[in-house]
Order: structure tokens, then sequence, then C-alpha cells
């Protein structure tokens, strides 16, 4: 896998589990 | 400095003549459908921002004829909320943000010796998904019960409340969150990754840093945004109640989720005009940049602190002065970092040898009138004033001298200053002068008056108002006027550079020093740098 692949994958990866993070944190706290 | 590099024995010796002119296999409208060539996906970003602007200059101008006297004139004041909506929503994410990844897709390969960005297909995508984020946007208007009249910033519980054109608006801002953030991915990786050898972190020109901050900023808080209306999407359609409060939710989640997102957001939009703006005004002083590592140590410092901002935009919802007092002061602090680059610029002039073409009469006007915008964020900035001021005609002019005399500036000195490399031509000097002293005189006609009109408690997004405001609502619809057939002298100042320009010499601005100016030739080729250039 090339650097910028790394590079690449690593960013989508923070960037998607922010979105599924905040989604889920305020789910759970009300309980839903 | 940026680009303190070794111009001797390298300018164009590795760049494109004869074959590597070809635009791709395609030509016509499939050639810049189907392009991954990092200058012509610029050229695309730059356009249909301009083709933006105009749509959203169009709906304010609209704005601004019902607001040319009290009474309801033209638009029932449903279709005034819709018209509030989409300006903003079009402005930020149609025409602001992408007229800003256009210069970085331009220009980044170029001032790092990259030959194109990281991910050349993924580059095309980004850009592909806004016309259809942008149409989504506009055909909003035409379904039943009209585009969604929420604000740009979408508050819960009205997005409940909308027809069928508030899924097509979140649907659109998913796109364009998707877009934004694919775009900040690949422009990190070839910052990162694709440096001409010798092209040191510390060595990059400043647009190039404040880029890659900037990415850094959207990965980051682009997902918050496409979270929070994820959520108010599940509200509409999904039985959840996270902002609606008949369900056990709360209205006022949804604001600290948005301006967690909306306060980078800012900076988003601002910090590259910052770049910009480092870029001219250093080639018109011919000078260094003074400062140059305060500069990147100040835009990092506004990036982190613009997380630590965002309740100043809702200090009226009822939070504990605690609360009031941190965001407050957090606020105040970014003074900090914003005045060291204030100062940097104003250095860097000092005892130039200036000159004033058009790209630093904007970069100038940027000066003042950005400052003037900070300095109102500033007054907003103090709690006892901001109750004042909250939702007043106050802050419409604070952030539209932000906005405007901050980005719309940075990008007009942008295209000016990078147009002869762009195009080869040279756009006339004397329509470019007038560009600019008819935008600044209808810029303030337009938007000083309305902090009188704030401080004396006119309410924003509402279409009527009392006779007592009629007479600078008046200065501001005529300044509005003014400015929008303005933007049509740009329009042509540049189709008429692209078509009948005078050749643009090969370094028309004697202080620029960064790559592309040293290292390769005017009109820059199709293909740049595919050897990387060797830097001392």
């Amino acid at each position: 896998m090339s650097r910028n692949v790394k590079t690449a994958l690593l960013l989508a990866f923070v960037a998607l589990t922010t979105f599924c993070l905040i989604i889920a944190k305020y789910w759970f706290m009300n309980g839903k | 400095m940026s680009a303190v590099v070794d111009t001797h024995g390298h300018g164009h010796a590795h760049d494109g003549h004869g074959h590597h002119d070809q635009h791709g296999s395609y030509g016509g409208i499939m050639r810049w459908v189907t392009t991954t060539n990092h200058k012509d996906i610029g050229t695309l970003y730059l356009w249909f921002s301009f083709t933006m602007f105009m749509v959203g200059g169009g709906m304010a101008m609209a704005i601004r004829l019902e607001l040319f006297e009290p009474g309801i004139q033209f638009f029932n004041p449903d279709l005034f909320n819709q018209f509030t909506t989409m300006h903003g929503l079009i402005m930020v994410f149609g025409a602001i943000m992408p007229a800003f990844v256009g210069f970085a897709n331009w220009q980044i390969p170029m001032m790092i010796g990259a030959p194109d960005m990281a991910f050349a297909r993924l580059n095309n995508w980004s850009f592909w998904l806004l016309p259809f984020a942008a149409s989504l946007l506009i055909i909003s208007f035409f379904t039943p019960g009209g585009a969604p009249g929420v604000g740009w910033t979408m508050y819960a519980p009205l997005t409940v409340q909308m027809g069928v054109g508030m899924d097509l608006t979140i649907f659109a801002v998913h796109l364009l969150g998707m877009s934004s953030i694919l775009g900040s991915i690949n422009i990190i990786t070839t910052i990162l990754n694709m440096r001409a050898p010798g092209m040191t972190l510390m060595r990059m020109p400043l647009f190039v840093w404040t880029w890659l901050i900037t990415a850094y900023l959207l990965v980051a808080a682009m997902p918050v945004l496409a979270g929070a209306v994820t959520m108010s999407l599940t509200d509409r359609h999904f039985g959840t109640s996270f902002f609606n409060a008949a369900g056990g939710g709360d209205p006022v989640l949804y604001q600290h989720i948005f301006w967690f997102f909306g306060h980078p957001e800012v900076y988003i939009i601002a910090l590259p005009a910052f770049g910009v703006i480092s870029q001219v005004i250093p080639a018109f002083s011919r000078k260094p940049l003074f400062g140059y590592a305060s500069m990147v140590y100040a835009t990092s410092a506004i990036a982190i602190l613009s997380f630590i901002v965002w309740a100043h935009h809702m200090y009226t919802v009822g939070m504990p002065v605690q609360g009031q007092l941190f965001f407050m002061y957090a606020t105040t602090l970014i003074a900090v970092p914003t005045g060291v680059k204030v100062f940097n610029w104003v250095a860097t002039m000092w005892k130039g040898s200036l000159s004033f073409e058009t790209p630093m009469l904007f970069a100038i006007g940027f000066l003042f009138l950005f400052t003037l915008g900070g300095f109102t964020g500033l007054v907003l900035s103090l709690v006892p004033i901001d109750i004042q001021l909250q939702d007043t005609y106050y802050v419409v002019a604070h952030f539209h001298y932000v906005m405007v005399a901050g980005a719309l500036f940075a990008a007009f000195a942008g295209v000016y200053f990078w147009l002869p490399k762009w195009t080869g031509r040279m756009y006339d000097e004397k329509l470019g002068r007038i560009h600019f002293w008819l935008t600044m005189i209808f810029f303030n006609m337009i938007f000083f008056v309305q902090h009188f009109l704030g401080l004396a408690g006119m309410p924003r997004r509402v279409p009527d108002y009392p006779l007592m405001f009629e007479t600078w609502n008046k200065i501001s619809s005529i300044g509005a006027f003014g400015f929008g057939l303005t933007q049509l002298l740009f329009l042509y100042i540049v189709l008429k550079t692209i078509r009948h320009g005078e050749k643009a010499p090969q370094l028309p601005w004697d202080g620029a020093d960064s790559l592309e100016w040293t290292h390769l030739p005017t009109p820059v080729p199709y293909h740049t740098f595919e050897t990387p250039p060797v830097l001392k």
C-alpha cells in the first residue's frame, strides 16, 4: 500500500469515526 | 521565507512543451467531465464558484429589493426566508469554499513542485459532486412548500416543520460535505507526501500552509455538520427526537453541534484567504513576508482556537455565566494570532518598494475591511454587548465584512494575481482598478450602514421594518444593486483577458518568488513538474 493511500485512509477513518461517534453519542445519551 | 529556492539552471527545464501540452484523450465537454488534471479541475471549481456567486448574488439583490422600502412589496415572508436561507447556503458552500478549492487545485501542486494532486480521479469526483448538490438546492424551490426557510444554520425544530425541500437541502449538504472531505484528504496527502526534494514544510509558500491547516479543519469539522443534518433527517422521518422537544429532544443541542462545525467553518473560509493575501502583499512590496514562521504558528493557533469558541454564537440561549465567560475569553483570545497576521502584513509593506496594481489594491482593501470585520467580531464576542445585538443587522454587517471583504476580496486579489500565469495574458489594469474601486465603494454602501441599523435594533431575516430604518436600508439596497452590476464587469475583464489580453511577460510581478513564478513558463503548460525541481 502506497504512502499516499495510507495517509488518505487514515484521514477518511478520522472523518467517518467523527461522523459516527457524534450520532452515537447523542443516540445513547437520549436513550434511543 | 517561502520558496527560497535555487532558480538557477532549473527554470523551465522540465516543463511541458510539445506532447506534454495535450489535454488528455477527449475534447470538448468530455475533456471537462473526465479530466484528472489539477489545472482543469481548478478552472472548473473557479467557474462553478463564480456561477454560484451570481446565483447567490441574485438572491441577495432580491432580498435588498424587498428591503428597499418598508412594507411587503414583492415576497411573502415565507419566500423571503427561503431566499435568505438559500443565499447563505449557496454563498458559503457553493461560492466561497469552491473558489478557494479552485485556487488550491491550481496552485498547490505548482507551489510545492508536484506533478498533480495525489488522487487525480478522486479530485475529479470531488468537483463533480458539487453541481449535483447545487442543483438539489435550487430544485428545492420547486418542491411543495418550496425551499426550506430555516436559515443557513438549519436550526431545529424548524427543520422538522419544513416540506420535502428540507430533505433535498440535507442531501445537498451531505454531498457538499463529502466533496469537501474528499478534497481535503487529497490536499493533505499531496502536501505531506508530494513536495519536491528540498521543499521542507517551513519553506512552503504560506498559501500552501494555510490550505494544509484548512484541510485538517475540514476533515475535523465537516463530519460534525454531516452528523447534525443526519440527526435532523432521522428526526423528520425515522421517529427519533434528537432535537425535537416534543419527543424529549433538545433544540439547543442542535445549535451546539452546528456551531461546533460553524465556527471552524469561518476559518475554513478565512485561512485560505489569508494565504492568498500572504502571497500578494510580499510580491507587490518586493520584500519577503515579514515573520514567516510566526504566520505559520498564528494560522495554527487560529485553527485550534476555532474549536473552543462555538458558543459565542448562542449566548442568548440561556447558558451558565461561567460558560459565557469561557467562550467570551476564548473568543477574544483569537484576536491575538489574528493581530499577529495583520501586523505581519503591514510590516511586510513597511519600507517596501510598493506598487498598487489591482491584486495589491484588493489585498489592501482586504486588510482594511477584514480588520474592521474582525474588530466588530471582537465587539460581538463580549457577552453584554452581544445580548443586545444578537440577531440584528450589526451581526449581518460583521460577518459580511469577514465573508465578502475578507474572503471575496482575497479571491479577487488571487484571480488578478495568478490570471497572467494561468492564461499567459494580462488583464486590463485600468478596468481592474475600476472594478476594485466600485467594489470597495458599493461594498461599504451595503454593509457599513447596516452597523447603524443593527445598533438601532433592526432584526435580521425579517422582510419588513419600521419607517425609522428606511434611509439606511435604501442606501444599503442601492449599494447592493451597484455591487451586483460591478461583478459583471469582473466577468467581462476575465473573459477579455482570456480572449484578447496582451501577452503576459514571464514574470509580471517582480516580487513574486514561489515556484510557479520562478520555475515554470508563462502561461503554465498543461503538465508541470513531471520531474521534480531541485531546490537548494
